[in-house]
């Protein structure tokens, strides 16, 4: 985890997917729902494109099947505390398989 | 005025029949969209508004058939939860709103548009599974657009009297909406019998027709219909002999159903009390909740190349036994029955280098490949082993065509082991290896692969394909599959005689183990266990509670003498007819889609 403390807090952190099926809807579902708790601006990145992780459809459409690598980024008052939830969330799988 | 006794053909998706008003429901996706710009404030204010009440009474809506689902069906309950927080989606929502504000379009055109983009997105998904979920999205946007043209927006729900739906399509949810509403059926003009809104309405228990062509513009609302989910019927309004005869029919389907759904939780024994298991076959290891649900004694198929197939890179040693190990724990103290990777070197992964093949059905495939690939076929003998610290797992090798692929396969096992004890894994030492019989020439070799093994499980899938060297993908000669040929009756009771002798227990696990017609002369063979797909499990059972052994053997007996398979066929399926009319006329709608 890379900390750099400006006058906002700014955390990144490396991301798999490791759940069979993938972010399909309800994985996806959860993301959104965990980012909107946090007062932080938070992106998944894959390959250079980017998705609002509080924005169900711009998941979805990111398209990340099993085994996708996703650098996720927070910046804000939160943005720590945002980062270790959703990272949590990618260990467990999403609940899933 | 629709003619009486009109009768529509359309596919049954869904079995039951009902008999009730047909509501005929518009496709709200076929809304003009007006388009039109807005020039003042004062109007954009007025269309900011109009979007903002459509998006509140859509999520009224919502909420309200969510609970009203949460109370019956829970587990579908994420369907109305996805379609809320799409409702409220920053690319759907926001983007609908800057349209208007911005560009001065109209709400409708402006949720069309933004509609649109996201279909767009999801058009150039790859995975297949996460680009369906765009169904979701346009259930959600002709929604909205019902309710801004002022359309019925609880189109299913407001009926007093029971009715079924009439629809060019039903996406799941609405599917799903359907179960806790007055509807008796639906009838569509698109859908396959394995679409996911026939396999829903399945699971749900609605009577549905699917595919029945012009269903909309053939039948007006208020039509007098009798739908038959059996056979994909609709009758328009019927004549009080059509209806007596459907009313009859309907409630012999009834006790039919309620009947066998009670066999499923007996035991598989016949009248005069031999004894026979029946399981299931899986696929993906959620699945072992519909074995448990429909009663099987065990799994007698887990097939395994799922995950290989799934995803780019091969799956790990931990992956593979987190996998098995929640299916035997499931299912414990029932036993688990592996079969080892079943795939072919070619349309295996493509990081693996293998060039097309001309006939993969006779190329490196299965075991072949397996052995061919230790380092493969080491990691999942591992995690099988593993996870048969966890309950009763045995194992068993697909397309064995020699002695030595056995020794082989049984070989690296025992190395496995070794491994495993080393890394301080627990395991059963006793793992019973099974051979899968599905190649003439390990009929052949029965007798000697029988001291190999310690089970045998027949794959008739295979087998029919090889011993009549007919393909059944080939349309041309698809017909003459036949799985009660005399050759494969042959080839079946000399594997039979061969697993007797060497006392080991010999099972069968192709589609013909779940063909309730085949059921007598299976038990009269001689097969201990038969594996299926899970739904088909109480028909079979009801079949075999209802026979005795002494008569499977000798129509069994007299099926060997006769030489060709029309003859054989003919004699089978009179004596089911003739024993056993219910299960002749409605057996093969309650065992699914598989």
């Amino acid at each position: 985890m890379i900390v750099r403390q400006h006058h906002l807090e700014h955390v990144e952190k490396e991301l798999w997917v490791e759940n069979r099926l993938g972010i399909h809807a309800r994985p996806a579902m959860k993301i959104a729902t965990t980012a909107r708790q946090y007062d932080a601006e938070i992106n998944l990145e894959k390959d250079g494109a980017q998705a609002d992780a509080r924005d169900l459809l711009a998941i979805l459409t990111l398209d990340c099947p099993q085994g996708t690598r996703l650098v996720l980024k927070a910046r804000g008052p939160e943005a720590r505390e945002a980062v270790q939830a959703l990272s949590r969330l990618f260990a467990s799988k999403f609940e899933e398989i | 005025m629709t003619p009486a006794n009109l009768i529509l053909r359309g596919i049954p998706a869904s079995p039951g029949i009902v008999i009730g008003r047909a509501r005929v429901i518009s496709d709200t996706g076929e809304v003009q969209n007006s388009f039109r710009l807005v020039y003042t404030e004062e109007e954009r204010l007025a269309e900011l508004e109009r979007f903002r009440l459509a998006v509140e009474q859509a999520e009224e809506d919502l909420l309200r058939v969510k609970e009203e689902v949460s109370q019956e069906f829970p587990e579908h309950v994420h369907l109305f939860e996805l379609q809320l927080m799409i409702l409220k989606d920053q690319m759907f929502h926001k983007d609908t709103l800057r349209l208007i504000k911005e560009n001065n379009l109209n709400a409708e055109w402006a949720l069309y548009q933004s509609f649109e983009k996201v279909k767009n997105l999801f058009s150039r998904i790859q995975d297949p599974y996460i680009r369906g979920r765009v169904q979701d999205v346009d259930a959600v946007y002709r929604r909205l657009l019902g309710n801004l043209s002022g359309w019925a927006p609880q189109r299913y729900l407001s009926s007093s009297e029971p009715i079924i739906i009439v629809a060019r399509d039903l996406s799941p949810a609405e599917t799903t909406q359907m179960a806790s509403s007055r509807v008796l059926g639906f009838v569509t003009e698109r859908g396959t019998k394995t679409s996911h809104t026939a396999i829903l309405a399945q699971s749900l228990e609605i009577p549905a027709v699917v595919g029945l062509d012009n269903a909309t513009r053939q039948i007006a609302n208020g039509t007098n219909l009798i739908l038959d989910g059996l056979t994909g019927r609709v009758v328009l309004e019927p004549g009080d002999r059509l209806l007596t005869t459907y009313q009859t029919r309907k409630q012999e389907f009834e006790t039919f159903k309620s009947e066998v759904g009670r066999s499923s939780e007996l035991p598989a024994i016949t009248l005069d009390q031999f004894a026979t298991q029946v399981l299931a076959n899986l696929e993906l290891p959620e699945e072992v909740q519909l074995a448990l649900k429909y009663g099987a004694d065990g799994v007698g198929l887990y097939r395994t190349e799922f995950i290989y197939l799934r995803q780019r890179q091969l799956p790990t040693e931990e992956e593979l036994f987190e996998d098995y190990r929640r299916v035997v724990v499931a299912m414990q103290p029932k036993p688990v029955t592996i079969r080892t990777l079943d795939l072919g070197g070619d349309k295996f992964l493509s990081h693996l280098e293998y060039a097309p093949e001309m006939n993969p059905a006779l190329g490196l495939r299965a075991i072949r490949f397996c052995l061919r690939e230790q380092g493969i076929f080491r990691t999942q003998l591992k995690a099988i082993l593993r996870a048969s610290a966890y309950g009763r797992v045995r194992v068993m090798f697909p397309l064995i065509s020699s002695v030595r692929e056995v020794w082989e396969g049984r070989e690296l096992l025992q190395s496995v082991q070794e491994e495993l004890t080393k890394e301080g894994h627990p395991f059963d030492p006793q793992l019973p290896v099974g051979v899968m019989i599905e190649v003439p020439a390990a009929v052949t070799l029965a007798p000697l692969l029988a001291r190999e093994a310690d089970f045998f499980s027949i794959g008739t899938n295979d087998l029919i394909q090889y011993a009549l060297a007919i393909d059944r993908g080939n349309k041309q000669v698809a017909d003459m599959y036949q799985p009660l040929h005399p050759a494969v009756l042959r080839m079946i009771t000399l594997a039979v005689e061969a697993a007797r002798q060497a006392g080991i227990p010999i099972a069968m696990c192709g589609e013909m183990a779940g063909d309730y017609l085949y059921v007598p002369i299976l038990l009269g063979l001689g097969l201990n266990e038969l594996s299926m797909n899970a739904m088909a499990i109480p028909v079979i059972k009801h079949v075999i509670r209802r026979l005795t052994l002494r008569e499977v053997r000798e129509m069994t007996l007299q099926v060997l003498e006769m030489p060709t398979v029309e003859e054989i066929n003919d004699f089978v399926f009179g004596q089911m007819q003739q024993r056993f009319p219910e299960i002749y006329r409605f057996g093969s709608a309650l065992v699914g889609t598989s």
